[in-house]
């Protein structure tokens, strides 16, 4: 169904001319890029949700997708490491994937170290966030060999959403924090950041189950290099919940 | 296997989390990226950055890319552009000079891999943006290649916001429609 643009002055009409389609005329005007930042936000937006508007969108691409045979071909400096570090961490020493669950589980000295960095607190019993009703949901729990510090994982790989709650154990001590990261097959670790609170809650894409989380003891501020510095106080891997 | 087969094949084993088909792929497409974002933000430390950016998409969305939907050059293009377009759009820029206005489509110095496969469809749309009169064919193009928005538009064609709109989107359907013939 077409009805012509509400913003624009009503089109003289030659022969075959049909007032556009707002959503197709948007869609090409967003794949030219004229649109003003709002508007371009705006349509953005839309498409996360609205297959029909992406479908315009793609066929816009494809249309004036010739044109990209003016953009002349100007060499780049190499800047792959500096994409690959961002990407993928850098470490000096390759390590397995068993090195990582070997350092969490073996490490009763590293256990040891951390009790006696914490505040001791008793042993609670940790509920993991629940996962989100007939939603894949991936899970992990991060505990000491003692149990004295504990975090319960949940990630839902469609929405990417990652919660994070400290189930046992405190905060970490004044000029420390615990960083989390994400151990992919390659054994590169990856942080996604500070674990503060008693419950995080952020956005990470490409989880998928097998994938080993751990956490890490570093100096406040986190890890000043791209692995962890400190003891790795707990690992194991995403399990669909 | 030609060029094109290659960027194809390396975006695949990409969305498969190969790392080494992703270096391979920048040394393939990286040129011409770097090529797209420099025309659009005119600026080589910008776009160097951005095309750290445009690659840091291109492995984390790799997955992404339907080839039953098209190339994946012009996939890749597309997330070069789309980089250079927000950036653009989130810092106001002066409207460029009309150097590029009514810039011909053939390209200086097209890639090789480019050259051939492209020749038909860029010679269907020449021929379809002949069709309109030069200033609206200049607007469309000079939108597309450089980032130009509304506003640059208006302000490089003398004429009223509104008035763009309107010519750009009768532009854009009289566009569709030829090539649709």
């Amino acid at each position: 169904m077409t009805r012509p643009p509400a913003s624009l002055p009503p089109a003289a009409s030659g022969p075959g001319d049909d007032p556009p389609d707002e959503d197709d005329a948007l869609a090409a005007e967003y794949v030219l890029g004229v649109l003003a930042a709002p508007e371009r936000e705006a349509v953005t937006r839309r498409l996360r949700d609205d297959p029909a508007l992406r479908m315009r969108v793609a066929d816009w691409e494809a249309r004036l997708a010739p044109l990209n045979a003016a953009y002349a071909a100007v060499a780049p400096p190499d800047l792959l490491p500096r994409i690959e570090a961002r990407l993928f961490g850098r470490t000096r020493q390759r390590r397995g994937l068993r090195w990582w669950m070997g350092a969490a589980a073996g490490l009763a000295l590293g256990g040891a170290v951390a009790t006696a960095l914490l505040l001791a607190l008793p042993f609670a019993p940790v509920s993991p966030p629940g996962p989100v009703q007939g939603v894949a949901t991936l899970g992990a729990t991060l505990a000491t060999e003692d149990g004295t510090l504990s975090f319960a994982v949940a990630y839902v790989p469609q929405t990417g959403t990652l919660a994070v709650s400290r189930g046992s154990g405190s905060a970490a001590a004044a000029g420390r924090d615990y960083e989390l990261w994400r151990i992919g097959a390659d054994g590169v670790p990856v942080s996604l950041g500070l674990l503060r609170d008693t419950t995080e809650q952020r956005t990470v894409s490409g989880l998928s189950e097998g994938i080993v989380l751990a956490v890490s003891l570093e100096p406040a501020g986190g890890s000043p290099g791209p692995a962890p510095t400190g003891p790795v106080l707990a690992a194991s891997p995403l399990t669909p919940r | 296997m030609t060029a094109q087969d290659d960027i194809d094949g390396l975006l695949a084993r990409v969305a498969a989390q190969d790392r080494r088909a992703f270096r391979s792929l920048y040394a393939a497409a990286a040129p011409k990226l770097f090529g797209v974002l420099m025309r659009m933000l005119r600026d080589r430390t910008e776009a160097e950055d951005a095309l750290q950016d445009v690659f840091t998409r291109i492995w984390l969305q790799a997955g992404r890319f339907d080839p039953g939907r098209g190339r994946a050059m012009s996939w890749l293009v597309t997330v070069a552009r789309n980089q250079a377009i927000d950036r653009l759009r989130t810092r106001p820029r002066a409207p460029h000079d009309g150097d590029d206005a009514v810039a011909a489509l053939a390209d200086p110095a097209p890639g090789p891999e480019t050259r051939l496969e492209a020749e038909g469809a860029a010679r269907r749309i020449a021929a379809c943006l002949g069709e309109l009169e030069t200033d609206r064919a200049g607007a469309v193009q000079g939108a597309y290649l450089q980032g130009l928005s509304y506003q640059d538009l208006a302000d490089r064609y003398g004429v009223p916001l509104n008035t763009m709109r309107t010519w750009l989107r009768r532009s854009l359907m009289k566009l569709k429609d030829c090539l649709a013939r």
